[in-house]
């Protein structure tokens, strides 16, 4: 049987979820038995291609992340949702109650630790912050979800699994979490 | 009381008409998921997720506030009210700011539990991101109304078992939020008795308590250990959440308590506290101006050396914590009273006991109990405090008398030489000029109240009833130095209730006297519970009254000459009277047993010896709540501490006796009844 493929993308978020998914330690190597990660965090992949499952890790802050996030979704035939950022927006919406242009401000000129007496604030080089930080199911459509800030490596897994055993899962109230 | 029988899910459930659907289905232990509903508190069915469908009504149902009719079919897990539910949860979660990983109560959340268990994986709905504040005003309770689900629990808590009416809300819709007073922050309020209860109950991270938060969840705890609070008379039952060997939070048992599951300021703070204070270790013996370490016998040993010579000469003393369990205060009894016939034994608190013993004793003589469950309040309809502070003395008492007048309508009258303590709500208020009340004055009153009695039944409402009696009020009135229509105002207050209760404060022990007549007054107007008359004492601790029958003395002795030895025994919990340690200075020779480095009383030991803590003692406590309660281990005693049975029979065998143990615990004595409190005379001499 051929592998199953996969991609995964790290959009706005720690690098909590891609790390808890390494936590799945040994069991890694017979995953990779069974599926060719092309895309990834963890891998040198340079453009997203056509695969079976495509995960996102994080929220959607900016142009570019509703980008990567639209193309991930053309490019895969079943999405999961890593994690609170993906699931519910997480820790990005903490920007969510100032409008965007304050948000630069208070990261490039007015925070205590920042020297920048010219004020000097990113443009043209940084992709355009959405107005607000969103979840990923508010422009595409998603189809399972895993929150969990991070979640388990063994739910990551328990999804994988299930996705290659041609179900498409539902995370159960025993291996949920929000935090 | 007519039976009804529903169908709920299919099984044939039995309930009590005027039993809600929720409540029918608990009892026949089917469960429905509820958030907002909190036994012992008023439903008010605000948070929809105990919807029911009911056949033949076309409407969900919310079972919390639904009253059960007989013949009801009811099903609670249709697949239409699960989505309902979950839809419900989906809401909540949009509406405010619930961020589990940064939110000190994901783990105990009830909103989080369920949004799990209904398999929240994602919410359907746009967030609000609405911008509320998060009041950290206060120095232990914080508010953070992003987290606010606005179930109200915190409201109905605080004025239906705590009395304070503290919270309440304000604006509406989705801007609704909790208020402290009339939109004050919570630090700023006036009214906020800083209980905590509004924390223990909320089911979100809205309200936490700094002191437990990160400390561990409840769900982390190792082990949840019920045992009794020591602070005051009351002895509140709480349960003691313990992780890694210490206590992480203090909470009262279920809302569906007398009193509310509620826990004061002292206990929620001071409990915890307590447990991270420095500790005396090892028994140490004085070295010039410091300590060196002994064993245990070697400091048992030298304090008998010190003891019997003192002993002869009757100039030995012992002063003990009336915070100490019953069995506790038997083996000083036994060791000290039956043992060595020692008559300069006591407590603490001896000088405000006996007065209480005193001044209750003459109906004790009778064979009734003098006394009745603190909770009872909350049945009368006419309190009266006498030279008593609740809320200083024993706060939940005072919860009990705010709910009695706010909630009930109780009729709430005080007489006292200071200060009204409930400011605001009291219906009539009594200062007397001086620094102690009357006894006179309380006597005349019963007097007058008592000939009343017999004769309303002829001469119709109160009012009217109380003209042949003016002139007797009158006098009561010049006994008092105050006006005369204040003393009638409290007579006619005292003929109509049907069940008054007198909260006697420990200011009116000074007097024994006092408490006899005012106990003559509670006689008069018919204060008769089923346990007992209806007076509370608010003794000082949390087992005074189990002190009056085994260690207190009969008249006090201390600091009247200066002693050769001094054993003292505190748990180190309530501060020592500063007079009280002047007496002790003068002491020759002093042996402090405490659990605490208690400055200053340490530094005046010459043999200290180590105790275990409250939570490393078990034994039973004599409340004011009528009840004797049980004070457990919740963490095992560490190092040298040894309990205190070890260390006296150690004690006793040094000194060439042995201690008798009691067979019958003191606390029987206390609330030994043998006649009916109706029967009680008044004693006026």
């Amino acid at each position: 049987m051929a592998k199953a493929k996969i991609a995964t993308v790290w959009l706005e978020a720690c690098a909590g979820c891609h790390m808890s998914f390494l936590d799945i330690d040994e069991r890694l190597a017979d995953l990779v038995e069974k599926v060719d990660i092309l895309y990834s965090p963890v891998v040198d992949g340079k453009d997203i291609p056509q695969v079976d499952v495509g995960v996102i890790d994080g929220a959607l802050g900016n142009e570019e992340e509703v980008h990567l996030a639209k193309e991930m979704r053309e490019r895969c035939k079943i999405l999961v949702g890593w994690g609170d950022c993906a699931v519910f927006g997480g820790i990005n919406c903490m920007r969510n109650f100032l409008p965007p242009e304050k948000v630069l401000e208070e990261a490039y000129t007015d925070t205590k630790s920042t020297v920048n007496p010219e004020k000097v604030i990113p443009g043209e080089d940084l992709p355009a912050l959405l107005p607000k930080a969103i979840p990923i199911d508010h422009v595409v459509k998603c189809d399972v979800y895993i929150p969990g800030c991070p979640p388990d490596a063994d739910t990551i897994l328990w999804v994988f699994q299930e996705i290659l055993e041609g179900r498409v899962p539902k995370v159960p109230a025993n291996m949920m979490r929000y935090d | 009381m007519k039976e009804i029988i529903l169908t709920i899910d299919g099984k044939q459930c039995s309930g009590v008409a005027g039993e809600t659907i929720l409540e029918v289905a608990q009892k026949n232990e089917v469960t429905i998921p509820t958030m907002c509903y909190l036994k012992g508190l008023t439903p008010i069915g605000a948070c929809r997720m105990c919807v029911v469908e009911v056949e033949k009504n076309p409407k969900l149902l919310t079972s919390c506030t639904t009253p059960a009719q007989d013949g009801m079919v009811v099903h609670t897990t249709t697949e239409k009210l699960f989505n309902y539910r979950k839809q419900v949860l989906e809401l909540l979660f949009a509406g405010r700011n619930h961020f589990c990983m940064y939110c000190s109560q994901s783990g105990d959340c009830e909103l989080q539990r369920q949004a799990i268990e209904h398999g929240m994986d994602s919410v359907r709905y746009p967030y609000l991101y609405a911008d509320f504040s998060n009041d950290a005003t206060h120095p232990e309770i914080q508010l953070d109304h992003n987290r606010c689900i606005l179930c109200l629990r915190c409201i109905r808590i605080c004025a239906e078992k705590v009395g304070a009416h503290t919270l309440d809300l304000q604006k509406r819709g989705w801007n609704a939020t909790v208020v402290a007073d009339l939109g004050k922050k919570l630090g700023e309020s006036d009214t906020c008795v800083s209980c905590g209860a509004c924390a223990q109950v909320c089911p979100t991270g809205t309200i936490t308590l700094r002191e437990f938060a990160y400390r561990g969840k409840r769900s982390q705890c190792d082990d949840a250990v019920e045992s009794v609070c020591p602070l005051c008379s009351v002895g509140c039952r709480f349960k003691a959440y313990v992780r890694t060997g210490s206590i992480t939070r203090v909470e009262g048992l279920g809302t569906e308590e007398p009193d509310g599951g509620q826990l004061c300021h002292k206990g929620r703070w001071w409990l915890p506290q307590s447990t991270e204070r420095d500790r005396v270790t090892v028994p140490m013996i004085r070295d010039g101006a410091g300590y060196r370490e002994a064993s245990w016998d070697e400091a048992l040993s030298f304090v008998a050396a010190k003891f019997k010579p003192a002993y002869e000469r009757g100039k030995a003393g012992a002063l003990l914590s009336s915070l100490c369990t019953d069995e506790e205060l038997s083996l000083f009894s036994g060791l000290f009273r039956s043992g060595l016939k020692m008559e300069k034994v006591d407590t603490f608190d001896g000088d405000v006991l006996r007065g209480f013993i005193k001044g209750l004793d003459p109906f004790r003589v009778q064979g009734v109990r003098p006394f009745t469950a603190a909770h009872h309040i909350l049945d009368s309809d006419c309190i009266v405090t006498v030279c008593a502070d609740p809320q200083e003395e024993a706060p939940v008492v005072a919860s009990y008398v705010r709910v009695a007048v706010l909630r009930d309508g109780a009729k709430l009258l005080n007489i006292s030489c200071g200060e009204d303590p409930f400011k605001g709500i009291t219906d009539v208020h009594v200062t007397m000029p001086g620094k102690a009340i009357r006894p006179e004055f309380l006597n005349a009153l019963a007097k007058t109240i008592a000939s009343l009695h017999l004769s309303e039944s002829d001469t119709g409402t109160a009012r009217e009833a109380l003209e042949p009696y003016r002139e007797s009020l009158a006098q009561c009135a010049t006994i008092a130095g105050t006006d005369p229509k204040v003393v009638e105002e409290i007579a006619a207050c005292l003929i109509q209730a049907k069940k008054p209760v007198f909260v006697l404060g420990g200011c009116a022990a000074k007097n024994p006297d006092t408490v006899t007549a005012a106990v003559n007054v509670a006689i008069a107007s018919r204060a008769f519970f089923d346990d007992g008359l209806g007076v509370v004492p608010l003794v000082t601790s949390g087992n005074s009254l189990g002190a009056a029958n085994t260690v207190c003395a009969s008249e006090s002795w201390l600091g009247e000459e200066d002693l050769e030895f001094l054993y003292v025994f505190s748990t180190g919990l309530i501060p020592e009277d500063e007079t009280m340690l002047a007496s002790i200075f003068r002491t020759r020779f002093v042996v402090v047993q405490t659990p605490y480095l208690v400055h200053p009383l340490v530094n005046m030991a010459d043999v200290l010896l180590p105790a275990p803590a409250w939570y490393e003692r078990s034994g039973h406590y004599c409340t004011i709540e009528g009840e004797r309660r049980r004070l457990n281990v919740i963490v095992p005693p560490k190092g040298e501490v040894r309990g205190l049975s070890t260390v006296l029979d150690d004690l006793a065998k040094d000194l060439g006796i042995s201690i008798e143990r009691p067979a019958v615990p003191p606390c029987e004595a206390v609330f030994a009844s043998r006649v009916a409190p109706s029967a009680a005379q008044m004693v006026l001499r």
